[in-house]
Order: structure tokens, then sequence, then C-alpha cells
């Protein structure tokens, strides 16, 4: 197709660096044919084969004129701003594309913040247990392997002879939650004594546990059901120990959650088949004596199954993943990756990038993003012509010299563009790396600190909050009080909601923090509307006997004297409709958020932030 | 700040979804800059668009997110559907196949938005009469059979493309009047913000510059 004969003309954006090169020379070699059909189908798309002429004439006046333009632009599209804009910039990766604030199952239970919360919605459902299971389990699997393995380097480094080595888990990784389990399990399993074992061996499992002696006598069995190197294992008798009770210690920790979950007798037990148990006992108590450490990951796939068919999704739109949100919001680092891809954060971005009059960048970012995210999912096998043209508008649109809405890329960028389009076969799907960097770093280092500290996410946060206070509120009670929802207090709003003094007086704070806190939390809601104790008498004054006017109307002396107290005063106030700790806790780490961005902000000597402190 | 501060009090999510070639980007165009794209291109992911309308005497900014209608865009544009207070499904009223695929996008929308987002389908291209495929009736019909508001519009001159984004802001603001749609919940779609410095309170005078600021 003509797209491909254009590979002549990808010589071209070379040539111009340098600058020598004499551009009506460049024109004939172009071949005209592929131009003309590529004008054709340019017309079919738009008015760019005028862009396409410009590549190719002209080029140098062109570049020069614009390189003229460049420098007025916008300073946060200046390479000088940020050196090099981006090139060099590591936080960019385009497989980043994950929000903390977006979840999968898997996600959640590796993340030590969304577990408790994720604990307490499952508490609610009664099936905690099975997220209880799974974390022992998991936790159980990599301590024991990382426990085998430091074992059996050990040996190796006491001893010339190779410890039977345990095969690998089956490409499982170890996983981070090594970490932070251990304790809980050599807790639990050094509160065994030596006599419970047996009498857990007895009730447990109708196949018997054997006890794990027989080593000593047979070592040479254990050699062959693992990797088959011969153990002369007559050498060290303190080796042959220590792997006894690491054996032990493993099968302990196995049994406690077997008697936990897996028993028939457990108080909850996890709903497994017969088959299952079965496997998961013989497993425990094998041929040779050996535990194997990836005894339970068949019930962790039908219980991970079951959470994620069962329970993920009401999780997702419960407040408890809300406060998740907001615990991760208000943790003093927020990334541009947990706001672009999260729907909701993405709406109040989005506001605050228009009004910054930047929603180019943005808007660019989406697309270019999206298009090389197709282009991924396909795996090589896409049409190249149609990506040619998807990319083509792309750049018509962004890139050429004739933007419908140009974003102030660098000549260099432009070229890179260009020949990564043109190229045999289509573009590939990392296009448009280099502009995404640039427009990523861009939106981090320029709007992402003004969009967190403004008034716009603040609004998200107090929603977030509000999603969760109306939630709980539904659980624990069934109050329905019909409130003024509106926070201006004149407009229509009549929606019937709950506790909305409490969201009110959250934003009350939050948008007064900078000035003195001037909150009268009581004014918000309307039961107690009529009760204002220190309205006064609601004139502006009056002039005394003196011919003195005397102010009225002073806002509450008290607070312009003590920030701090009304400040705590204020949150109390707000949590005190429910006095619960969680949600105290909440306000308090609301107010560390904005402490700290305000005490950030008055950190670094921009004269306009600081007065307004 | 920029020149149109705080004076709306309502922002709005909308999607506009459907078939490629229907017209979206065309009817968002004409409702934003009152302009017909004749040659426009497809859009490439997502592309977005602002506008203020005025809804029962409410000055609401709509944010309109307008997706690519090509198939292989599918799975990207589905994440803008989350958080959606409206949604304008648009089919062309001169080809049919972009009215049976309708189901194909409702199940989307119905799967990925609120069950409250209100969702109008239109039936655009309205001034090609002559060539028209699918009645006036049977997509009432079927609009009514699966609770969706309906116009027939057209990009073109403009005619009811104001009116389609608007029967979707009245109806969203109704839900909000009566309480169907908690406008202060983070995935509603709605942003509420006061339209002036909050007035009425004692310490209304500190507002002000710090409304329009935006740092």
């Amino acid at each position: 197709m003509s797209f491909f004969k254009r590979k002549a003309k990808s010589k071209e954006p070379e040539r111009v660096t340098d600058a020598k090169v004499n551009r009506a020379s460049v024109s004939p070699q172009s071949p005209s044919a592929g131009l003309r059909n590529h004008h054709a189908i340019q017309e079919a798309a738009g008015p760019s084969h005028v862009a396409i002429n410009a590549i190719s004439a002209n080029m140098d006046s062109f570049a020069r004129g614009r390189t003229a333009i460049l420098k007025k632009q916008p300073s946060h599209m200046e390479a000088a701003h940020f050196g090099d804009l981006g090139h060099s910039s590591v936080n960019y990766q385009p497989q980043e594309t994950r929000s903390r604030l977006s979840k999968t199952v898997d996600q959640v239970l590796r993340d030590n913040v969304a577990i408790p919360h994720y604990m307490h919605f499952m508490e609610l459902r009664a099936a905690d247990h099975l997220v209880r299971f799974w974390l022992e389990a998991e936790s159980f699997r990599a301590t024991s392997w990382s426990r085998v393995r430091a074992h059996s380097l050990n040996s190796v480094k006491h001893s010339a002879l190779a410890e039977p080595v345990p095969s690998s888990p089956d490409g499982l990784e170890l996983p981070e939650t090594a970490s932070h389990k251990p304790s809980v399990l050599s807790r639990d399993s050094s509160n065994e004594g030596p006599a419970q074992p047996s009498e857990r061996r007895d009730s447990a499992t109708e196949a018997g546990l054997r006890p794990g002696t027989p080593r000593a006598e047979t070592p040479s069995k254990q050699a062959p059901s693992r990797t088959g190197t011969p153990y002369k294992g007559q050498a060290n008798s303190t080796l042959r120990d220590l792997s006894d009770k690491l054996m032990k210690s493993i099968e302990k920790d196995a049994v406690v959650i077997f008697t936990k979950y897996i028993s028939p007798d457990a108080v909850r037990p996890i709903p497994i088949t017969e088959q299952i148990r079965n496997d998961i006992v013989a497993k425990i108590c094998g041929e040779d004596g050996m535990v194997d450490p990836n005894c339970f990951v068949i019930a962790q796939w039908v219980v991970f199954t079951i959470l994620e068919l069962q329970h993920f999704s009401e999780f997702l739109r419960s407040h408890h993943f809300c406060k998740y949100q907001i615990e991760v919001l208000t943790s003093g680092s927020v990334f541009l990756a947990d706001i672009l891809f999260c729907e909701s954060a993405l709406f109040y971005f989005s506001e605050y990038m228009e009004k910054e009059e930047a929603m180019n960048v943005l808007q660019f970012w989406l697309a270019a993003d999206n298009f090389q995210n197709q282009l991924a999912a396909k795996k090589g096998q896409y049409d190249g012509q149609e990506a040619q043209n998807d990319a083509m508008i792309l750049y018509d649109k962004y890139f050429s010299l004739q933007a419908t809405n140009p974003l102030g890329f660098g000549d260099s960028v432009r070229m890179e563009i260009e020949s990564n389009i043109c190229r045999e076969g289509g573009p590939l799907p990392d296009c448009f790396t280099t502009p995404l960097q640039q427009a990523w770093t861009t939106m981090e280092k320029v709007y992402m600190p003004g969009f967190l500290s403004s008034n716009l996410y603040y609004k998200y946060l107090s929603d977030l909050i509000n999603s969760v206070r109306a939630d709980e509120f539904v659980n624990v009670t069934s109050q329905s009080g019909s409130v003024d929802t509106d926070r201006s207090s004149s407009n229509a709003s009549e929606a019937a909601q709950t506790q909305q003094s409490a969201k009110k007086a959250a934003i009350k704070i939050l948008k007064n923090f900078d000035e003195a806190i001037t909150v009268d939390v009581a004014s918000l809601d309307p039961e107690t509307l009529y009760q204002r104790p220190y309205a006064g008498k609601m004139t502006f004054g009056k002039v005394n006997e003196l011919g003195q006017f005397i102010r009225e109307a002073e806002p509450e002396p008290d607070v312009k004297k003590s920030k701090g107290s009304m400040f705590s005063q204020a949150m109390k106030k707000w949590v005190q409709g429910n006095s619960d700790e969680a949600q105290e806790e909440m306000a308090w780490q609301i107010a560390k958020m904005i402490v700290n961005d305000v005490v950030h902000q008055s950190g670094h000597d921009s004269p306009g932030k600081s007065t307004k402190l | 700040m920029t020149a149109a501060p705080y004076n709306y009090s309502y922002i709005f999510k909308y999607i506009i979804i459907g078939d490629m070639g229907v017209g979206k980007s065309c009817l968002l165009h004409q409702f934003t800059e009152k302009k017909f794209m004749a040659d426009c291109p497809h859009t490439i992911g997502v592309e977005f668009g602002t506008r203020i309308m005025e809804v029962h005497g409410q000055k609401v900014k709509l944010q309109i997110w307008d997706t690519a209608g090509q198939e292989r865009f599918r799975a990207v544009t589905r994440s803008y559907y989350r958080g959606a207070a409206g949604a304008l499904m648009v089919y062309d009223i001169t080809r049919r196949s972009t009215y049976n695929h309708l189901s194909s996008w409702l199940t989307d929308a119905r799967n990925l938005t609120n069950p409250n987002t209100v969702i109008i389908l239109i039936g655009n291209k309205a001034d090609l009469e002559a060539q028209r495929d699918v009645t006036y009736e049977e997509a009432k019909q079927f609009a009514e059979e699966n609770g969706l508001l309906f116009l027939e519009a057209s990009a073109k001159t403009g005619e009811n493309v104001e009116e389609a984004f608007l029967e979707a802001a009245k109806r969203i603001y109704q839900n909000i009047q009566d309480g169907s749609l908690d406008l202060n919940a983070a995935e509603s779609g709605v942003q509420h913000k006061p339209s002036a410095p909050q007035g009425g309170r004692l310490n209304a005078d500190n507002q002000p510059a710090k409304e329009g600021c935006s740092c």
C-alpha cells in the first residue's frame, strides 16, 4: 500500500537535523505516487495532507519558525523547565497501569493497607474465615519454602554434601506476605506443646499422621523422593536434627492451619471437597515424613475463586473500600497513576485540568495510551495500515506543524513520531512512548501538586467520606433523617440524605483550614440551625450612648485565638454523631494530611502560598 | 484562575457510546462548538468536551467523554463508563446495523455504570430522511421497553442536539431532587459545588479568594 512506500520519506526527518541539506532536493526523492495516494487517504481522514506536505517541503524554515514559537510556549512545556522534560524520566513505565485506588482480589490480598478494610467487610458477611485461611496458607507456603531453602543452604555450607533440595514451587513466587506473617506462625507453633501434636494427630485425620521420627533411620529414602541426589547423611547428625526440627515445625504449622480450617471438626471449615481434604492430608503427612509446603495451594485456589465471584464486587461498592481509598489518598503520597487509572478520581482531575487550560495534555495522554494499549493487546496480530491511520490522526491533532491541538512537543520528538508512524509494517505499540512520558511528567510535576491541594481534590475526598458515612449509617441504624444537603444552603437541593452535617463539617474544615478554623459545625445541620449559641443578636452592631459603633457580628472570637483546640473541637464535633473510633481516626488522618500539606507548602519559598497560611 | 470561574453549581459526567460512524463525535462537536465537522477523523480511544447549560435554573457543566466506536477500542473505552451520571447511546437512522447493535451497547452500559445512570437513546442523522432505515416508532418502542429516553437528532443541522443533552440533564437533576442519586457520593458522576462564595455565612468574606483559586 502507498503508506509503506513512505519508508523512503521517513529518511527525510533524519536529514532535517543536518541543517545544511537543501530542502528542495528532498522532495523529488519522495515517491510522489505514494504521496498522492496518501493524500487521497488523508483527504478522507481530514485536512492532514497539508501536514504531509509540510513534512516534505520547507521543513527547515518551518522548524526554525516553530522553534521560535516554542520558546514562547507556556513554561510547563519548555524543556528548560525540567531539564530534559522526561527524556530520562524513570517515572513513567508503560506498564504502570494500576491505580492503588482500583484493586483486584489478588492485589487486595497482598496489600497490607487494604487487608484490614477487606477483613472488616468480610466479617460483616461472616466470610472472614475464608480470607484468614487464604492469608495463613499463603504465609505458610512462603515461609516453609524459605525455611527449607535456608536450611539447605546452611547444610551445604556446613558440609560438602548436597542436601536434597525440594523442587521449585511450580513457578509460584515468594510473596511479600512472608515478611509480615512469620511472627504469627511462629507464635502459633511455639504455643504447641509436644503433647498437642499427638492429640491433633489423633483427631485430625482418618489417615493418621505419622510421627516424624523415622528420618533418622532412613535418611536415604528422602533423596530419591525429591531430587534423586544421594544423601550421604551419616556424616552429620546435627544436621539431621536440624532437619528434623525444621520438618516438625513445618508440620506443626500445617497442622494448625488444617485444624482451624480444613478439618471437618473445625469451627468454621472452608468449603472444600473431601477429595481436596484428603489430598491435603496426604501432602502434610507424606510417606517420607516431609511436608509439602504447597499442600494448601488447591484449597487456596478454591477459596480465591469464591472470594472473587461472590464477594468482591460488593466489596468494591462498600464503604470499606471507600475507607481504604481515603486511607491511600491521605497517606501523603498519592501518585499520578492512582489518579489517572481510577475513574472517579479522573473525573475530578479532568475538571481540574480543564480549569488549568491543560486539558489537551490529558486528552493526548488518554488517547495515545488507549491507542498503545489496544495495539499491544493484539500481540502483534493487527492491521498495520489501520494502526497507521489511527496514529496519523493523533499526529495531525497533536504533533503536526498545523496541529489543531498543538502541545509544543519539540522537533526531535515530532521526528521520532514521524519515523515511528511511517515504519514499514505500521507503528508499534510503543510508537508514542516518548511524548507519553513527557506528558506524564508534565502532569505529574506541574499539575498534580496543584490538584492535590485544590478544592476539587478535597471535594473528592469528602465525597468518599460521605459515601462511607452514608453507607455505615445505613448499616448501623435505620435512621433516615431528611437533611438538607446543600452546602451553600440557599440552592434548591432537597434530596433526602443522612449524615449530611458530618460531611458538610468536613468540607468546612478542609476549605477553611488555611484561615482560622471558623467552623460553625452546628450551623450546617438544620436540626441545630435554630440553636446558635454564638449568634448573638444577629445585628451588625449598635451605637452606644457615646456614639461609638460597636460591632456585634464578630465571628466567634475563640476561634482566632486557638487554632489547634478549635480544630480538634471541630474534629470531635464532626465525629461525635457516631462515636466510632474508626471515624475519628479517619478524621485525624485527613487532618494530618492537611497539616502535612500545609507544612509542605510553607516549606517552599513561594511567597504566593505562604501568605495564605 | 481561568476565565469562567465557579459559575456553575454542578458537573455531570456523560459518556457517548455507539457504533463507529454514527456521529458521536459530531454530536459532541455540534453541542460544544455549535459547528458541524464534516470531515472529522474517527476517535482514538476517548475524547473530551465540556459545556455549561442551564437546568431548572441551575447552571450545570457537562463533562462529556466521547468514546471510540471501533470494536478494537471497546476494551479500553469500557473503563470510562464507570461513574457516569448520563449516557448517550447513539445509532444512525440510515444504517440498520447500528440500531441492531444497541442491545450490546446497552448491556455494557447497564453493567458498567450505576443503576441510576440516565441513558438516552439518540437516533442521529435525522436530516437524511430519504435514507432512513429505522423508523421512529420502533426505536421509540425499544427505548420504552428498556427505560430509556429517546430522541432523533441531527448533528449536521443541530436539530435536537441541545435537547438530547438537556433531557438527560433534567432527568439526572430530578434524580438528585428526589434522592435516588446521591450527589455527594464519589461514584455518582456528579460534582456539586457552590456556585458562589457561601452567602449567608458569617465568614463569607474569607471565601471568594479561595474559591477561585486553583492552588
